[in-house]
């Protein structure tokens, strides 16, 4: 075998041939079939569940006073957990495991420690007092575990052993009341910087980045891989949290090289459950959950939307026409006539206050020695909060229908060999209004609320009509509610993956060698559809004040239209391959030397049906061989060493594949004997050291597929020129989007990784992770060209020349207690901190304006003007600093300072000014406290060092564009410069009726700490007596009721402060929900 | 395993994906109908003159004002107009040529693209030489042309005869602005060098109607010629200090009278080849029409559809690429009563032209109204009330304002007013025609915030007659026209400006503006002056006839962008473009408010407004770019 390991392909030829030998081995794997080892790839990382064995299957007697010793074993959540193995330290022969409750009865030599252990779990002892009848633990999820398994890159290594920074979590501490998984990370895991801006069903995945973001180039993002396959943030969404065995981040060098090209941003490795030997095992999941938003940004009253209105156009152009009447306005006031005199609330008149949703998620396993299956089913109904109009015969609210079905079943072939096959697809069945919520939410705060009613009643005038009699205005606005009743879309999107793998032990060949083979297809599909009419417009005609009565004028009579027409969207469909080889040898010599290696050979295939062009087109590749090779001495002293060797189609022959090491060391302390003395405070102690390269071939653009080409549209609309007699002769033009530079090559990443992981008093852990990370090779285009040089912005050569860092802590500390049986608590906390800086950036020489210059500013830094105040009035304008952004600022208006003192405020006056806009801090808390058959948990999160700025322009009032008028914040109403207020501190500036591109500018005037706290979640849950389900053979019922979102704490009042800059948007949900887990 | 070793061994070229034949630039170059797409590419950066957002000089100076605030449902802003209201600025800069942003034309890359033609052109196996020889001096010509247009914008500008190779250093690229008369010079040299390959007219109508010819290339020639020596460009004072970090000044100080004699060969040049040509002066074939028009309605066509007809005689370039439509729309008032729904189809009758110029237009005796004896020019805001005999021009019986009354035809061809007749539209007969009711209450007036003219008056001229506005829903028919942007009446008086500041006043230089004034249903200057005006002798002087042709030019080219052009190359605009705005009442129902002056806007021109500011962005890009004094 040795020969195998010294061959390491570090060319293109030598993969395959690996490959060859690879495939040919479980051939002859069946004729010598030895010894299976099943804890070998059972140990694949995922949670154990239900072992329906009895439970005081009891331990071997011996002549040793027996005592009977009974408990039950909770995890953090306080749920009981089935299935932990509880044995004797110094007998293994004398074990057992829990039943389904979690309970355990077990007969044991007086005074002898009971090992509770799980994988996923940390692993405790009990000494067995001569008093004690009962112990009752609680175990801690694996990212605090020693001495356990932790999933990594192509496979598990013994927690001991990973010498780089990984952190796992229990995959129950991500179950949150939603369908979006992503939404559960922040604050969860130790090394993750996350942040949700948007509540909108299906279009609500959090941002999330490992370590924060340490380039600028284009993939910023983690590789996630589910069961070793690469998929997308959406399919992260998606997954189902009752389905994952385990959750892993990796985050440093060793941890992520084995991904060589495709690491450097980090890695979210999943792998889902597998099935468990013994009697059919069922469990359901039920939940109802009631949405609304956390804050509803708070608007003026429609009185005083015009008031303000005529305002604003008064205080700019005293000779302006006012948008409304003196009369309008009185009679509104009135109330005269809703329909004359409309005030609409829009979002009243949209939206529900709050939606149901359900969710319903069963999956049974079971199995005998040669088949064993997990299966899965979920369902769940996502509802909108839109109105629907019955005077239509179709249904505009937004109804999501997801369908997920999941089938892991494992084949022992023999007892070496053992395939498997899983399947998984998640089928979404969508309608809902044309062009999603969001849209909607946004109109109906950004649309004229006095001018039209939604609709006007039938009238005798028009009661032969069949179609509704929508409001508007000859200039034809947008009608909110009848845009939103209009038509419905409909959309159905399909993800569908199929994937055969192939585990052989090759102890007969040598001791500790394993194979696995791993073949996948991806297929992924989505089409949608829109049909839809055109609403009848009408007007007030004549209005008869004295009879309070209304004549309707049709507006648009030849344009509307009743029936409905049709509309095809665009189509997508994609299909990826994928194949994975796998040896692995893993061996301890002398009971000290332990020796493992592991080399993978990997090929991956994606086309797009639907690219749009032939570059982007041509498949998505990606080929390499990774390895790690580790070597232990007596459980103390770990050495290990990573590479990958990947190829990518997008770079030009020279440069196409790379070569990505790491190593790192690692140090137990606590095992040293010298130790022994601390043992009692500091169980467990461990040092950590690692340091590697890794690349990140997704640099560009996603449309930038070859950059050793160039891109020429030889059918450019956009360059067509028109002639002829009668205008009609035309041709397209010739464009190049880019022009070839064989050169361009990976961005690369040097990470190094400095850890610690300490035990304290046996109750907590604590992880310290340091890093620090500098990457170069970041892609960037040429920032010294001028518009001269006659390129445009695309086509702008672009060179790999730039350079950043980023430094950070991770930090995660748990603690676990049970005080007597019935009473237990937990801790978890989380904290990562990370920076990033700017070493090597191309931009013009700004020696003279030293503050222009990103070099030495995180990432994320914005640069923006400084706002001193508003200004006093029209006089101190024009005695100050030109301010020249287009419309000529007056009083009220912002005022910047003129930093270089030019006189005139430019770009050149911009200042490094807040915080980045990610986080540059992330942390959770959460406790979880257990007490007879309640449970109950809250979890704090928030984030710090992060600014946001209000988008001036988007919630600037009253301005129209598209049919679309910008509504007035409450906030703004109250608190603005006004001639008769000249509130030079004021919140918004002197108003205007149009985009004011002063006061648009990022400046400190709009800057906001984005700094919060909130509770996240909180939970309460109530597990009903065992004597009392049993007699329905129910063996867990647990009731709860949790919520997400529930308080925040922020210094920022106008909305939501996840929501950052624009809270006209959809907002943040909170979601309150009620379920209930059945298994039998 | 066989067949797997097989595949394994062949895919070590796993990511050799990509097809020997992807498309690079060289095949751009490889067959006649590759290479004609790039003579297209070359084309299609010509700006869009007819698109009111995009042609500076159709809304940025003081020709037509807006409502305000703009917004609209139908149309984007045309935030050129912002630049007309003072708020031109360097960071980011309305109508943007330089980097092509804010609907300015990314002319740099069309120079770019135009360079690259020129370097391939002679590759392309198999094609004609002739034909070669045409391409080239039409991507010559265009060269020159993108050259020019952004020398009348920014000035001094940094001429790009060769592309520079796409790697070039951060030295290399800071490239520096060249004197002015370097830059006129090298346009026209380069236009002089597309004349031998350029053909005198287009045989081929069908399909390419709208290059390139010769006739354009000598008029355009003309015009720039006559910039070079006017004098924003010829001895102005103004920029004796404007040197760049060289110590180059970029304009000449010293006024060089054969800068004139330059322009009036020039002229002369094109006149000549005009001529030689077959164009002429535009009349109105009434053959078209079943009706027989007065002869007061056929001079009014005989002016508009020299704009609006297409391909007609005096058309030397018509932009193909930019046709005029919706500028019709928003010109067009609405003239019918019948149209009950105002909705979105409707004309948006918005494009409204100031009180300046329904002022500036004649008498009908061809004289300005303040120096015509016969017209009380104090009375202009009374009310009066047309007869039978104004039936041509104003509906009878109804009352407007003396403004309105016995003004020269062209007043009542390009402008649409509150009682004015609007021939057309569906009426071809003259004694039936539309008119405009432009007050409040009435069809034509404002009866919302958005689409009404703020001034009371419509630019007729640039709407064609046949453009129909259907009934009850306002849907709006509209027969496009090529954009004219150069026609013979603007090269004659071109020409008479040249032969006046060339060689002083004479019968020379009289010659083509009397043609035009001729066109136009007035008197020559001679026996109009003679006859009319306070000051009979005004036209024998150079600066008189000057004053003259000045305003000649200004009438005749109303509306079509010349004005903004002409007031800045005659230092002109920094008194007339100082005046306010103003407009009448049009929020009255009654004429006798209605009939008040209002004031729009109090406009404001500084020195700096003579060119466009230079994105601050390119400057600090390339400091070899010395910024436009006063930005």
């Amino acid at each position: 075998m040795n020969k195998l390991y010294a061959f390491i392909p570090f060319n293109n030829w030598g993969c395959f041939a690996l490959l060859a030998v690879l495939f040919c081995i479980p051939q002859t794997g069946f004729a010598n079939a030895n010894r299976w080892d099943d804890a070998f790839f059972r140990g694949h990382g995922f949670m154990e569940t239900a072992h329906d064995r009895p439970a005081a299957l009891g331990g071997v007697k011996d002549d040793l006073p027996q005592k009977e010793v009974s408990g039950l074993v909770r995890d953090s959540s306080g749920a009981a957990l089935p299935g932990v193995t509880v044995f004797v330290k110094a007998n293994k022969s004398i074990g057992t495991t829990t039943d389904l409750n979690g309970r355990y009865i077990l007969e044991v030599p007086d005074g002898s420690v009971l090992v509770f252990s799980m994988i996923g779990f940390e692993t405790v002892e009990r000494t067995v007092g001569s008093s004690s009848q009962s112990i009752d633990v609680v175990l801690s999820p694996a990212s605090n575990t020693l001495g356990e398994t932790v999933v990594v890159a192509f496979g598990t290594q013994k927690k001991q052993e990973v010498v780089g920074s990984v952190t796992t979590i229990n995959p129950k501490e991500l179950k949150v009341p939603s369908s979006n998984l992503t939404t559960a990370l922040a604050g969860k895991l130790a090394g993750v910087v996350a942040f949700q801006r948007s509540g909108e069903p299906g279009a609500d995945n959090a941002d999330f980045f490992i370590r924060g973001v340490t380039t600028f180039g284009y993939k910023k993002d983690p590789l996630i891989l589910v069961d070793g396959i690469e998929l997308s943030a959406n399919d992260l969404a998606r997954m189902q949290v009752d389905d994952i065995a385990n959750f892993s981040i990796l985050k440093d060098a060793t941890a992520t090289a084995l991904y060589g090209a495709r690491g450097a941003n980090g890695v979210i490795l999943i792998t889902t459950k597998e099935g468990q030997e013994g009697k059919a095992k069922v469990s359901v999941r039920i939940e109802n959950s009631m949405s609304s938003p956390t804050s509803n940004v708070a608007l003026a009253d429609p009185i005083t939307y015009m008031k303000l209105n005529n305002e604003a156009v008064l205080t700019r152009n005293p000779l302006g026409v006012l948008p409304y009447s003196r009369s309008k306005i009185d009679n509104t006031i009135k109330g005269a006539n809703p329909y004359v005199y409309p005030a609409n609330d829009w979002r009243k008149i949209l939206f529900k206050n709050h939606t149901m949703n359900q969710r319903v998620n069963m999956n049974v396993t079971g199995g005998g020695k040669v088949a064993r299956y997990y299966l899965a089913a979920t369902f769940n109904q996502d509802n909108g909060v839109l109105k629907v109009d019955h005077r239509n015969n179709f249904n505009s609210n937004i109804n999501l229908k997801t369908y997920e079905l999941r089938s892991n079943v494992n084949i022992s072939l023999t007892k070496s060999t053992e395939v498997g096959i899983k399947l998984y697809g998640t089928f979404d069945d969508y309608t809902g209004p044309i062009g999603g919520g969001t849209h909607y939410y946004n109109e109906a705060v950004k649309s004229d609320p006095v001018s039209f009613p939604a609709y006007f009643p039938v009238n005798s005038e028009y009661a032969y009509v069949q179609h509704i009699l929508f409001g508007n205005t000859e200039d034809q606005l947008v009608n909110p509610y009848a845009e939103m009743v209009k038509g419905y879309q409909q959309y159905n999107q399909t993800l569908i993956l199929a994937q055969f793998d192939l585990k052989q032990d090759l102890s007969f060949l040598t001791k500790g060698l394993t194979f696995n083979g791993l073949f996948n297809a991806t297929r992924y599909s989505y089409f949608a559809v829109d049909r839809s009419y055109v609403p009848f417009w009408y007007e007030v005609g004549l209005y008869d004040k004295v009879n309070n009565t209304y004549s309707l004028a049709p507006i648009n009579e030849d344009a509307g239209e009743e029936y409905l027409n049709y509309h095809e969207d665009p189509k997508k469909v994609t299909s990826t391959t994928y194949i994975q080889a796998t040896m692995n040898y893993n061996r301890t010599f002398n009971d000290k030397d332990g020796v493992s290696g592991l080399l993978v050979f990997l090929m991956q295939n994606q086309v797009d049906g639907n690219s749009g062009s032939l570059q982007t087109s041509l498949p998505h590749r990606n080929i390499g061989v990774s390895g790690r090779f580790t070597y232990s001495y007596s459980n103390k002293y770990f050495a290990e060493f990573d590479f990958g060797y990947n190829g990518s189609e997008r770079f030009y022959k020279d440069n196409r594949f790379g070569f990505f090491p790491s190593a790192g060391v690692a140090w137990q302390v606590s095992d040293e004997k010298f130790w022994q003395p601390l043992h009692h405070v500091i169980s467990n102690l461990k040092f950590r050291a690692t340091y590697g390269l890794i690349g990140n071939d997704d640099i560009g653009s996603a449309t930038d597929r070859f950059f050793y080409l160039s891109d020429v549209n030889m059918d450019d609309p956009g360059k067509k020129a028109v002639f002829g007699l009668d205008d009609n002769y035309s041709k397209d033009g010739i464009s190049v989007d880019r022009y070839s530079n064989p050169l361009i090559t990976w961005e690369k990443s040097y990470k190094t990784n400095v850890g610690m992981d300490v035990g304290i008093l046996g109750d907590a852990n604590l992880i310290v992770d340091l890093w620090k990370e500098h990457r170069t090779h970041i892609l960037m285009g040429r920032s010294y060209i001028p518009a001269t040089f006659g390129l445009p912005s695309t086509a702008v050569p672009k060179a790999n020349v730039g350079q950043a860092n980023g430094e950070g802590i991770d930090l995660s500390l748990d603690y676990s207690k049970v005080f007597r049986s019935s009473f237990w608590i937990q801790g978890r906390a989380n904290f990562t901190y990370a920076v990033s800086r700017f070493l090597v950036y191309e931009e013009p020489d700004f020696t003279a304006t030293p503050w222009k210059s990103k070099v030495g500013y995180p990432i994320d830094q914005t640069w923006g003007y400084i706002a001193e105040r508003l200004f006093v009035d029209d006089a101190e304008v024009a005695n100050s600093p030109l301010q020249n952004f287009g419309e000529r600022p007056m009083g009220g208006d912002v005022k910047y300072q003129d930093v270089n003192g030019d006189g005139q405020i430019t770009t050149l006056d911009q200042v490094p000014i807040g915080y980045p806009k990610t986080p540059e801090i992330v942390y959770g808390f959460g406790v979880s406290v257990g007490y007879k058959n309640f449970d109950i948990s809250c979890f704090f999160q928030g984030l710090g060092r992060e600014s946001f700025w209000i988008d001036a322009a988007a919630t600037s009032p009253f301005v129209t564009s598209g049919g679309l008028k910008t509504g007035l914040l409450k906030a703004y109403a109250d608190d603005h410069w006004s001639e008769d207020n000249r509130n030079i501190y004021a919140l918004w500036p002197r108003l205007s009726a149009d985009d004011n591109s002063n006061n648009d500018q990022t400046s400190t005037w709009f800057m906001r700490n984005g700094a919060f706290l909130r509770l996240k979640n909180a939970e309460i849950g109530y597990t009903l007596p065992q004597a009392l389900t049993k007699r329905i053979h129910v063996d867990k019922t647990r009731f709860y009721i949790n919520g997400t979102n529930l308080l925040c704490w922020s210094k920022f009042k106008l909305w939501d402060v996840e929501m950052a800059g624009n809270g006209l948007d959809y907002p943040v949900q909170r979601v309150v929900n009620a379920g209930v887990l059945i298994s039998f | 395993m066989i067949l797997f070793s097989l595949y394994a061994l062949s895919a070590c070229h796993y990511l050799d994906i990509v097809p020997d034949n992807v498309a690079t630039i060289d095949y751009a170059f490889r067959l006649r109908s590759q290479a004609e797409k790039y003579l297209y590419t070359c084309y299609s950066y010509l700006p869009k003159l007819a698109d009111i957002g995009s042609n500076p000089a159709l809304l940025s100076g003081d020709e037509i004002w807006y409502f305000y605030p703009y917004q609209t449902v139908t149309a984007a802003p045309p935030d050129n107009w912002e630049i007309a209201r003072g708020n031109q600025n360097k960071i980011n800069p309305y109508l943007d040529y330089w980097t092509g942003t804010n609907r300015g034309k990314p002319l740099f890359q069309a120079i770019r693209d135009c360079n690259t033609f020129l370097a391939n052109i002679g590759n392309v196996p198999g094609m004609d030489e002739m034909e070669k020889d045409r391409w080239k001096s039409e991507v010559m010509f265009l060269k020159a042309y993108y050259h020019w247009f952004l020398l009348r914008m920014y000035g001094p500008i940094p001429i790009t005869d060769q592309n520079m190779p796409i790697f070039s250093g951060p030295d290399e690229v800071k490239v520096y602005r060249q004197p002015v008369d370097s830059c006129f010079n090298y346009i026209v040299n380069l236009i002089d060098s597309s004349l031998a390959g350029l053909p005198a007219q287009i045989d081929v109508q069908y399909n390419e109607m709208g290059r390139v010819t010769k006739v354009i290339a000598l008029a355009l020639k003309a015009r720039i010629l006559v910039t070079a020596a006017s004098p924003l460009f010829n001895g102005n004072h103004d920029y004796d200090n404007f040197v760049d970090n060289k110590g180059t000044h970029l304009f000449n100080s010293k006024y060089d009278p054969d800068k004139w004699k330059r322009a009036e060969a020039a002229c002369k040049e094109a006149v000549d080849a005009c001529e030689a040509g077959g164009y002429h002066l535009y009349h109105f074939n009434p053959a078209v029409n079943t009706y027989a028009l007065s002869p007061d309605m056929q001079t009014q066509m005989d002016i508009r559809n020299a704009v609006c007809e297409k391909w007609n005689s005096e058309i030397i370039w018509g932009s193909t690429n930019s046709m005029a439509t919706s500028i019709q729309r928003w010109a067009q008032a609405n003239i019918d009563p019948s149209v009950t729904n105002t909705a979105n189809a409707r004309p948006y009758s918005s494009y409204a032209p100031t009180m300046r110029i329904a002022e500036m237009f004649y008498t009908k005796n061809g004289v300005p109204i303040d120096e015509d004896k016969t017209w009380d020019y104090t009375r202009r805001f009374d009310l009066d009330t047309a007869t039978k005999d104004d039936r041509y021009e104003i509906q009878p019986d109804y009352v407007t304002a003396y403004l309105n009354f016995n003004r020269e035809p062209r007043y009542y061809a390009d402008l649409g007013f509150d009682g004015g007749i609007w021939y057309g539209q569906g009426r071809n007969n003259d004694t039936a025609t539309w008119h405009v009711e432009g007050r409040v209450g009435q069809y034509s007036g404002k009866t919302r915030n958005t689409m009404y003219s703020i001034t009371g008056y419509y630019a007729k001229k640039l709407v064609n007659f046949l453009n129909v506005i259907e009934v009850p829903d306002g849907l709006y028919d509209i027969q496009g026209y090529p954009w004219p942007v150069i026609r013979l009446a603007d090269l004659y008086l071109l020409y008479s400006e040249a032969l006046n500041e060339a060689e002083g006043p004479g019968s020379e230089a009289l010659k083509w503006i009397d043609l035009v004034r001729e066109r136009a249903g007035i008197p020559s200057v001679e026996r109009a002056w003679a006859d009319y005006a306070r000051d009979p002798q005004e036209y024998t002087t150079q600066a008189g006839l000057r004053k003259i042709i000045h305003q000649e030019r200004l009438i005749e080219m109303a509306f079509e962008g010349e004005r903004f052009w002409d007031l800045r190359r005659w230092k002109e605009a920094e008194t007339t473009m100082n005046k306010p705005i103003y407009g009448w009442n049009v929020e009255q129902s009654d004429p006798i408010y209605y009939y008040q002056q209002v004031l729009l806007f109090n406009k404001k021109f500084e020195k700096k407004d003579y060119f466009w500011p230079i994105p601050d962005h390119e400057i600090i890009l390339n400091p070899n770019l010395v910024q436009n004094p006063g930005w």
